[in-house]
């Protein structure tokens, strides 16, 4: 990170926070929430699969976990839900540490083949569970409707509580400045762990796992971290879209959610700095825009992931790294000459079959 | 006793299904380490034409399974062309194709929704192929003839595509190619004709295969989600790219799922199956018919 992306944070926040000033239609600022939240899942997942280099799927179950410890709690006990927030947290810390585990051994496709099993079970269960359990009649005399909720999903376990402080016009705008404290904070959090001492780790194992082994870092332990640090905030994120929306359902663990959050990585730029933010905001905007059409929505959204699979694997976020630095060529500025040389090496490197 | 032969016939069903679904699946990985996301939706399209070619063409119904099979080839390649060649050398091809074929897949069940909303109708349609509930008794249990074309079709299949393999030129560069892309290289085999070969021969058994579950629920532009879940579940336990180990995979997952349904309850013989495949994962990362190793690459 150079002085340029701290100028870069400082703007974008400053534009964020002054958004709801400039008295925007509302359901832009409702986008715009929406945008924090998945930002701030890719960005957890982006320290997953871009800075720890495992592919794997489970994210959005995690998420979708936290959206449900949020809903149950503040449903079955009344709790307020600012207290569930860090019990979601911990539930998908330790659902992601099961996962890490049960992912020890096992390398590339295979990760991802486990989470999207894992994730699939999750939504089999919750689509089709339509008991009522014992426990949900103590519960819940009157109506009698299954403990998650099954396929139509669980409501009424109350907000943020911005309605009775806001009002019921302005309460969207404490839910706006709520989701951005969270993506500031999973943002920061994200900076910092690719930059600490974890951080050279985790992408040690990733570049050359033997090496990294052998010098003595342990795959075992920083495994289990990352999947441990990256799914709190992901659970925490699920637990505000829970908030916000008052209501979850199965749709929150399917696979044009998946789809969806999985695009914008790969348009933002996996394993980026900015490629998260990036990646959330066309996203959300395309699908603004695709809204008017709206059949040929995942049609759009399909093509755009494999085109950008194909050409730009690196996102746009890398795209504009190395434009950067052509122009930065260009100019022949010295110290950015050695920088270059060595994303030519790199680039020559890859390009053998 | 009737359970168990309940079982028995409907696990063959399930199981002759997947084995279609996963040989392909498996061939794909086994040439070029590509795990194919738009299977699921070459399979529902392959339901798809043989509806196309019986009822809007009025071709005969005989062969509207090697036109669909046609056809899912050609959506194959097609495929192969607008996705993997372009991709072939880039650094993580395992992981990007996998996320690539996901959205080509999505795009095209998108695309098929649509298509059939404005031309057609989305509601499900009945099978032309299909013969219906007709059915003789085996022990009280009743056994439909269509289970019985089911079980030829994919033994007929699957002997073919073994004969391929072990029989002629191509297919045993098809096998060269899978146990050393270098050295088959090196001896002349054109690798890349092979990929775009082996892609075709993968999607024509899923068209088939979807020809055959639409027989008996119906044809659905979402169907094939499911069956292709499945067979990614079967191609895990039998270890990727294991073509044997993959039909007696498939029949074990239709049999548990079979044995789920009769037992427990219809809805949780998914999730069993899920279960099994993660337990598979976690405690024999090399598939129950692999070799052990310590880690997989």
């Amino acid at each position: 990170m150079k002085r340029r992306d701290y100028i870069i944070f400082a703007l974008l926040l400053g534009i964020a926070i002054a958004y709801p000033w400039l008295h925007p239609p509302r359901y832009l600022i409702a986008s715009a929430l929406l945008m924090f939240c998945y930002a701030t899942v890719v960005s957890q997942w982006n320290l997953v699969f871009g800075m720890a280099g495992i592919f794997s799927l489970a994210q959005v179950a995690i998420f979708a976990l936290g959206a449900y410890i949020t809903a149950m709690l503040g449903r079955y006990l009344d709790w307020s839900l600012w207290y569930t927030f860090p019990l979601a947290g911990l539930g998908g810390v330790f659902f992601s540490l099961l996962i890490g585990v049960a992912c020890l051994r096992l390398r590339g496709i295979y990760v991802a083949l486990l989470t999207l099993a894992v994730s699939q079970v999750m939504f089999v269960l919750i689509q089709t569970d339509s008991m009522c359990s014992s426990l949900n009649k103590v519960l819940n005399p009157a109506t009698c409707v299954s403990l998650t909720g099954g396929a139509q999903g669980l409501g009424s376990f109350g907000s943020f509580g911005w309605r009775s402080v806001l009002g019921g016009r302005d309460w969207i705008i404490g839910d706006y400045y709520t989701m951005l404290a969270l993506l500031v904070v999973g943002l920061v959090v994200a900076f910092v762990i690719s930059h600490s001492r974890i951080g050279l780790a985790f992408k040690a194992l990733r570049d050359n796992e033997e090496l990294a082994r052998s010098r003595g870092i342990s795959q075992f332990k920083y495994q289990l971290l990352v999947f441990a640090l990256s799914a709190f905030l992901t659970a925490v994120a699920g637990g505000f879209y829970a908030a916000h929306f008052g209501a979850v359902g199965t749709d929150m663990i399917s696979f044009p959610l998946l789809l969806f959050i999985i695009s914008m990585l790969v348009v933002g730029g996996i394993g980026r700095l900015w490629g998260p933010l990036l990646g959330a905001f066309l996203l959300m905007a395309a699908d603004e825009v695709f809204k008017e059409v709206s059949d040929w929505r995942n049609v759009g959204l399909g093509v755009v992931v494999l085109l950008f699979m194909v050409f730009l694997p690196e996102g746009l976020a890398g795209a504009i790294e190395k434009g950067w630095q052509r122009i930065e060529r260009l100019f022949g500025r010295r110290e950015t000459l050695g920088q270059a040389a060595r994303s030519d090496d790199k680039a020559s490197s890859e390009s053998g079959d | 006793m009737n359970y168990f032969i309940q079982i028995i016939v409907s696990g063959l069903t399930f199981g002759a299904m997947y084995a279609l679904a996963a040989v392909g699946l498996a061939l794909v990985w086994g040439a070029f380490n590509m795990l194919n996301m738009s299977h699921g939706i070459i399979m529902t399209l392959g339901a798809y034409f043989a509806l196309l070619w019986a009822e809007y063409m009025g071709m005969p119904l005989v062969l509207a399974a090697p036109f669909a099979l046609v056809c899912g080839a050609v959506v194959g390649v097609i495929a192969y062309f607008i996705s993997a060649h372009w991709m072939l050398k880039q650094k993580n091809f395992e992981v990007t194709i996998i996320i690539a074929t996901f959205g080509l897949g999505m795009a095209l069940e998108a695309g098929l929704l649509k298509f059939l909303r404005e031309l057609f109708r989305t509601a499900p349609y009945s099978q032309p192929l299909s013969l219906g509930a007709k059915s003789f008794m085996v022990a009280d249990v009743p056994v439909s003839y269509q289970r019985l074309v089911v079980w030829a079709g994919a033994i007929v299949l699957i002997v073919l595509v073994g004969l391929f393999l072990s029989r002629t030129t191509a297919g045993r560069a098809v096998r060269a190619v899978a146990q050393n892309r270098d050295a088959a290289r090196l001896v002349g085999v054109p690798v890349r004709r092979i990929y775009v070969m082996v892609l075709a021969l993968g999607s024509g058994l899923a068209a088939v295969s979807g020809i055959m579950l639409s027989s008996f629920k119906d044809v659905h532009p979402l169907m094939g989600g499911d069956p292709m879940l499945k067979a990614f579940i079967v191609i895990v336990l039998a270890g990727l790219g294991n073509i044997t180990g993959a039909l007696y995979a498939a029949l074990l997952v239709g049999m548990v799922e079979a044995a789920v349904k009769v037992l427990i309850a219809d809805k949780y013989g998914f999730a069993a199956i899920l279960i099994l495949v993660i337990l598979a994962l976690i405690w024999k990362p090399a598939g129950i018919f692999g070799r052990s190793t310590v880690a997989r690459q």
